[in-house]
């Protein structure tokens, strides 16, 4: 135990090593506190939901109800979904500062509705943000450079590497305390903080582990480069020119090289082309006859084949019908188009065994719930709850029902869709 | 030959003896080249598609059939925001801004499927352009090569010998500043080769090229200075390395990610929710079209008919319906211009937060200046939405007036089987509707508004150059 004590102060008086330490420490606890204000922040939009909602589909409500007519309120009501952060999502914010967390929809066309963003400022989110991934992949690989890249030459160059290699329980023993000590001070510096703000934000034991144990892989990948090139025997300020140009590269180069050549090789261009066909079809309902848009509309749905048929005048059934076949037009599409995405995504997640910097950034977002596939699952709820907008309001327009202001409030609401999914 | 150009003969021998530098540089170069040359099949290939799908949504528009106007006007017109030719060196925020938009009557929809929503997490880690490795992995090349060049000489006591034979200090440090600067002119020619290959490109310009330019010079010739002088400051090299490294990672990769966190906290921005809810409570206030007896819809009415003399809706010589239409118009759309107009503001104030704090990295202040010359910025973002918005309207009054013109108010309301047909108007109308054309910015008022970040480099060059002669001064003392 002494000599491990003997190794503390050793570590502690280098000013060197005492600031890199700190310096982490505050870095840590900044960016855990900047992801934990933004889901704060996300939180409290989307706790605001009910009562904005509750002003605006009541006025609609109010006039809608005075037409009695069902799609008058399907046409002007929209319905607010949402996308809660997880509770790890403080520590990797991943697409959550660019893609939409609130989105409101209406039974219209989905296929045009689906793909709105919510407003953010690009230029403050080209960087990308300041969070506990960023710290981690980005930033303590320096830090481990900073502690690591002198372990053994800083020593060889001080005239010292013979003695100690003499002592008892020196040489590799020696290395091996003056390493896991290093390690542990590094890995305190991450975890603490991180391990404290995921107790308070009521994050799962497993999955904190889950990041502790990522955070120590991390770090224990860049400990081991940093032995491989001290192995070399160079000069300490070559190890650590080397080291940096290992981070360089593992970190910024690669990633971004990887990034062209996957977006290369699987192309996506169908995003706008999926709005450009799905409008097409919604509007050459108007120019065909009416009767033909309600065949292909019941062959799908059946349950609704046994309403009345159109009367000479506008009804809204067949305009939202239109709307349906529209989105059913371009299903074929939606599917290439979300494919191509998860492609992507896969390829990404496939050079993570490659490059621990990409494999780190993309275990954290999925642990955290922030990526892609969180996202298309959040479009995947938006889908089934406009499924259910569709039954509730086509109950009324096929079946004739008049919709008084008291309907509106048995619309069908997002939260239970969620609890049911719970 | 002189000893400053003995000094910096000196230094550059030492630098292509040591392998891994060149080694570093060579790669540089190439990824220089590699950078240089996918971004810009990349903006040829976007700024295709984008015209293809342009195009495409003009003939789709045009090739309409007989319809009633406002028809069209929920038919509405897909825009596709077209990409710079210096996009190639700087596509700035275009990846994270939607790239085409639907434009229809009585709403203001979001610009969609942007890169960033469409692409790996990798678009996180930054994007390969020439501008990114000149910005951050230029200037660590640089670190590299000269962490030394001064540090080095005092911690071997070499320094002293050349004074002892007679060399001046501000001697020594010119030619090391003239090695440097030498790599660091090699370094940033490939970009610029790849800038002139830009510079061919139709409807580039020459000012903001030539901001852009003196820009990255003035930031390359930065970290030179900057690397001599904290080499000339401290006694070893290692020390001079790590300190270069750790300034490097606070200006270069930290502050630009801590600068927009502290921007979004301090100016809050309202989310489209909270504006679409806040439009549809104005829009009540000012005036319920779906009410028969909202007083200023009433009031509309009573104005329309004194105006044209008549007694009834029924007795005008053009369709209320349509005069309706362009007055609800009008109403939405001046909300939208506001609502617009706040959420711009405020994001210009969050940017201006960051360039603010850009005034302690000049990598902040390179980046705005580059994409702001660029045309790729945040104003440049919004000058297309505006140029959008502008032209949503003007083409869905165009549609409103020709649905007071060109049908009748008795076949507008009307709804015998018959009256679908006659409600229709000809087609040719649609070919003659203006054509969606991006009114691309001078370049004098992109060379404008890169202004300031040229004027924050710039101005950390002078101070650095400062410090390093003060430092010369002292050069060897200890």
């Amino acid at each position: 135990m002494g000599l491990w004590r003997h190794e503390l102060r050793l570590l502690l008086r280098a000013r060197l090593s005492v600031v890199a330490l700190v310096l982490l420490a505050v870095l840590t606890i900044a960016a855990l506190a900047a992801g934990l204000s933004e889901v704060a922040r996300q939180r409290a939009a989307i706790a605001a939901i009910p009562a904005s909602q509750a002003e605006d589909i009541g006025a609609i409500a109010a006039w809608a109800a005075e037409t009695g007519d069902p799609g008058t309120a399907a046409y002007y009501s929209f319905h607010p979904t949402w996308d809660a952060p997880s509770p790890l999502a403080f520590a990797a914010l991943g697409m959550r500062d660019v893609a939409p967390y609130i989105l409101r929809v209406r039974a219209l066309g989905l296929e045009a509705q689906i793909y709105d963003g919510d407003t953010f400022n690009p230029e403050l989110a080209l960087p990308g943000r300041f969070d506990f991934a960023f710290v981690l992949v980005f930033l303590a690989p320096l830090f481990v450079i900073a502690l690591f890249h002198d372990l053994i030459s800083g020593e060889r160059e001080a005239g010292r590497q013979r003695m100690l290699a003499a002592l008892p329980r020196g040489g590799a023993q020696l290395w091996q305390r003056r390493t896991v000590l290093r390690f542990a001070f590094l890995w305190t510096a991450l975890g603490l903080p991180f391990a404290i703000a995921a107790i308070f934000s009521g994050v799962d034991a497993g999955a904190t582990l889950a990041v502790l144990a990522v955070s120590a892989a991390y770090l224990w990948f860049w400990i081991a480069l940093a032995w491989l090139v001290g192995r070399l025997r160079w000069s300490s300020v070559a190890n650590a020119a080397s080291l940096a140009a290992c981070w360089l590269v593992l970190v910024l180069v690669l990633p971004t090289l990887a990034h062209v050549s996957i977006n290369r090789a699987v192309p996506v261009n169908q995003g706008a082309e999926i709005a450009l066909a799905q409008r097409e079809m919604v509007n050459r309902a108007w120019d065909i006859p009416r009767d033909e848009t309600m065949r292909r509309f019941y062959a799908k749905h059946p349950e609704w084949a046994d309403s009345p048929p159109l009367p000479p005048e506008f009804h809204y059934k067949w305009y939202f019908a239109f709307h349906q076949v529209g989105d059913e037009s371009v299903a074929d599409e939606v599917e290439a188009y979300r494919t191509a995405l998860e492609q992507r995504d896969r390829a990404a997640r496939g050079l993570g065994w490659a490059l621990p910097s990409v494999g780190v950034q993309a275990l954290l977002t999925r642990l955290a719930e922030t990526d892609l596939q969180s996202q298309l699952a959040y479009q995947d709820r938006i889908r089934a709850f406009h499924q259910r907008l569709r039954q509730f309001y086509y109950g009324y327009m096929f079946r004739d029902r008049p919709f008084g202001e008291a309907d509106s409030d048995r619309a069908p609401h997002f939260k239970d869709l969620l609890d049911d999914a719970a | 030959m002189n000893p400053t150009a003995l000094i910096a003969h000196d230094e550059l021998r030492l630098m292509v003896r040591n392998r891994i530098a060149v080694i570093a540089f060579v790669l540089l170069v190439l990824l220089t080249l590699v950078a240089a040359l996918s971004s810009w099949s990349h903006q040829r290939s976007v700024a295709e598609l984008r015209a293809r799908q342009q195009s495409a949504a003009e003939q789709a528009f045009d090739a309409q059939p007989d319809r009633h106007p406002h028809r069209v006007v929920h038919y509405g017109n897909f825009i596709f925001r077209p990409l710079g030719p210096l996009a190639a060196f700087d596509p700035g925020v275009d990846a994270f801004t939607g790239n085409s938009m639907f434009l229809e009557g009585h709403r203001q929809n979001t610009a969609n499927f942007g890169d960033v929503r469409q692409s790996s997490l990798l678009v996180r880690f930054g994007q390969l352009t020439p501008a990114f490795v000149l910005q951050v992995v230029a200037p660590l090349l640089l670190i590299f090569l000269g962490y030394g060049s001064l540090a080095r000489e005092s911690e071997r006591g070499t320094l002293r010998l050349l004074m002892l034979q007679g060399v001046m200090r501000g001697q020594v440090v010119r030619g090391k500043l003239a090695a440097l600067g030498l790599v660091a002119l090699l370094v940033g020619l490939p970009a610029m080769i790849g800038f002139v290959a830009i510079a061919g490109q139709p409807g580039a310009l020459l000012l903001p090229m030539g901001i852009i330019a003196l820009g990255y010079a003035g930031y390359l010739a930065l970290w030179v200075v900057l690397i001599v002088l904290i080499s000339a400051l401290v006694r070893r090299s290692r020390d001079a390395l790590l300190a270069l490294v750790a300034l490097w990672a606070v200006a270069v990769v930290l502050l630009p990610r801590v600068a927009p966190d502290i921007a979004n906290a301090a100016v809050p921005l309202a989310n489209r929710m909270q504006t679409d809810i806040a439009i549809a409570r104005d829009l009540r206030q000012m005036g319920d079209s779906h009410n028969p007896d909202d007083p200023f819809f009433t009031a509309f009415k009573q104005r329309t008919l004194e105006r044209y003399d008549v007694a009834t809706v029924e007795e005008l010589p053009v369709n209320y319906k349509g005069l309706l239409a362009v007055e609800g118009e009008r109403l939405t759309s001046s909300l939208f211009d506001r609502y617009a107009g706040e959420s711009y503001a405020a994001q210009a104030r969050q940017n201006a937060l960051v360039q603010a704090i850009g005034l302690f990295s000049p990598a902040i202040a390179l980046r705005s200046l580059s994409m702001a010359a660029a045309g790729t910025d945040f104003a440049g973002h919004r000058r297309f939405l505006e140029q959008a918005e502008a032209y949503r309207y003007d083409l869905v009054q165009r549609l409103n007036r020709l649905q007071a013109e060109g049908v009748t108010y008795s076949d507008d309301t009307a709804i015998d089987p018959g009256a679908d047909q006659r409600k229709r108007v000809d087609a040719e109308h649609w070919d003659a509707m203006p054509e969606f054309a991006y009114a691309a910015p001078s370049g004098a008022s992109l060379a404008t508004g890169a202004l300031p970040g040229l004027a924050v480099v710039l101005g950390w060059l002078a101070v650095a150059l400062l410090l390093l002669s003060r430092a010369t001064r002292r050069l060897g003392e200890r």
